[in-house]
């Protein structure tokens, strides 16, 4: 929608949906819940009873207390208004010279799409404060596949630099000066640095609070017996380390959503913790990853076993083969898969990670991988012997010997 | 819950549209209304 590929109403639940299924929806903002009395009370006054109350209050993009950040000009993505006020922008000011700030995934299907839907050739640097772009997904060997592909389509990446301030002139965004002394021009700053849970009401309520939004058990119910809670304004649980985590993704939102449901309908379903599966697609790329990558493995205490393994998208013999590389993680002493992730020419490959996810979330090990077989065809897969993940299972077998 | 009970489901997040939608079908004699601030209901 940002690039103008697609229509605003196209991305959209159209309240219809709803209606139709006989759903009431009430456009309007609920700004106080009596708990005690099952009651929500909306900005203009109306007042509604409950006899159970879902919380899905999502979250907001972060945005750093630095200097500039008030800016015209500086803009940041999460919903659909974001997203307008980028695509309008973008069309009235014409910027030439653009400063992301944060390498995660919106970063880089934000600034890809731009690169390829400008009538004119624009500036385009990513500044991360970390070693790396997808410093969450990927692991350094990874994420430098991601860099080359972003440097050779014309992108300038800058790890390792932290913001100082951005810089206006006129109250317009006029450059973003960096720690290390350095001033990057620019008519356009897009900051993508994370997200923070939207829990104003719960704390209002008195909902008891964890580090990363609103406590909830395994069935999404939170301190309070008649409200459940779920998506991004809870704080979830890792699946391997069973730490809370953020987990601010859609996919874990959605499930939490059908399970808060399934709960009050009488089923005793619990959510089993995120791996944090994900991905983005920028350019002629795809990356996608789930679990823990090494380097986060080893902060969680894992002695880590890897291995590496390229492959392609279609059997050799057949036109528009395209390459893919996969990384998979095992715990040493476990020899249990605990991460995987994959940069690809194709979004088919990059699909793979969700094997990947189910394997992790079946307990397999390293032996139970050497036997994985997949579909094959010539036209959807590699050859069965280039079958990555049994490969990668056998290189990691191979290196718990040596 | 029970015939005739009233559930609210607070926000347009990922987690609110698909509660209310399966919500209704396993609960058809349950009250389900749904309140945004927001326009729209973001599907990504």
């Amino acid at each position: 929608m940002v690039a103008g590929l697609a229509a605003e109403n196209a991305i959209v639940v159209p309240d219809q949906n709803l209606k139709n299924a006989g759903i009431e929806v009430i456009g309007g903002e609920v700004v106080r819940v009596d708990a005690s009395g099952r009651k929500v009370t909306l900005a203009d006054g109306q007042a509604l009873a409950y006899d159970k109350l879902f919380l899905a209050t999502g979250a907001s993009p972060l945005v750093p207390p630095i200097e500039g950040k008030e800016l015209e000009g500086v803009l940041t993505l999460r919903g659909l208004p974001d997203a307008c006020r980028i695509r309008d922008y973008f069309s009235e000011k014409k910027p030439e010279k653009i400063v992301f700030i944060g390498a995660g995934f919106i970063t880089l299907e934000v600034a890809s799409l731009m690169a390829m839907t400008a009538k004119e050739k624009m500036d385009i640097t990513i500044v991360e404060l970390l070693d790396r772009p997808l410093p969450l997904m990927l692991d350094m060997d990874m994420a430098a596949l991601v860099k080359a592909h972003l440097e050779e389509k014309g992108i300038k990446v800058m790890t390792g630099e932290k913001v100082e301030k951005i810089v206006g002139k006129a109250g317009i965004v006029s450059a973003v000066a960096l720690a290390s002394g350095q001033e990057l021009p620019a008519d356009m700053v897009f900051m993508n640095i994370g997200t923070r849970p939207n829990v104003d009401l719960a704390k209002e309520i008195g909902l008891e609070m964890g580090r990363f939004g609103i406590k909830v058990n395994a069935y999404q119910e939170t301190s309070d017996p008649h409200i459940l809670a779920g998506g991004d304004c809870v704080e979830k649980f890792h699946l391997i380390t069973g730490k809370p985590v953020p987990g601010q993704l859609r996919g874990p939102a959605v499930i939490q959503g059908r399970l808060a449901a399934k709960r009050l309908a009488g089923y005793a379903i619990p959510f089993p913790g995120v791996l944090n599966a994900g991905g983005c697609q920028f350019f002629e790329r795809v990356a996608t990853s789930t679990g823990l990558t090494e380097e986060e493995a080893a902060k969680e205490g894992f002695e880590t076993v890897s291995a590496t393994v390229d492959s392609r998208s279609k059997h050799g013999m057949i036109p528009g083969v395209q390459p893919w590389r996969i990384k998979l993680v095992f715990d040493k002493r476990s020899q249990k898969l605990i991460g995987g992730q994959i940069v690809a020419h194709a979004v088919a490959s990059a699909k793979a990670i969700d094997t990947v996810n189910a394997l992790i979330w079946g307990g397999k090990t390293i032996s139970d991988l050497t036997t994985h077989m997949c579909a094959c065809n010539p036209d959807i897969s590699s050859e069965p012997s280039l079958e990555p993940i049994s490969i990668a299972a056998e290189l990691a077998l191979q290196k718990l010997r040596s | 819950m029970q015939k005739g009970e009233k559930l609210i489901i607070v926000g347009c997040s990922g987690a609110g549209g698909p509660c209310a939608m399966l919500a209704k079908k396993l609960m058809p004699e349950v009250d389900v209304t749904v309140i945004r601030k927001e326009q729209y209901f973001i599907v990504r």
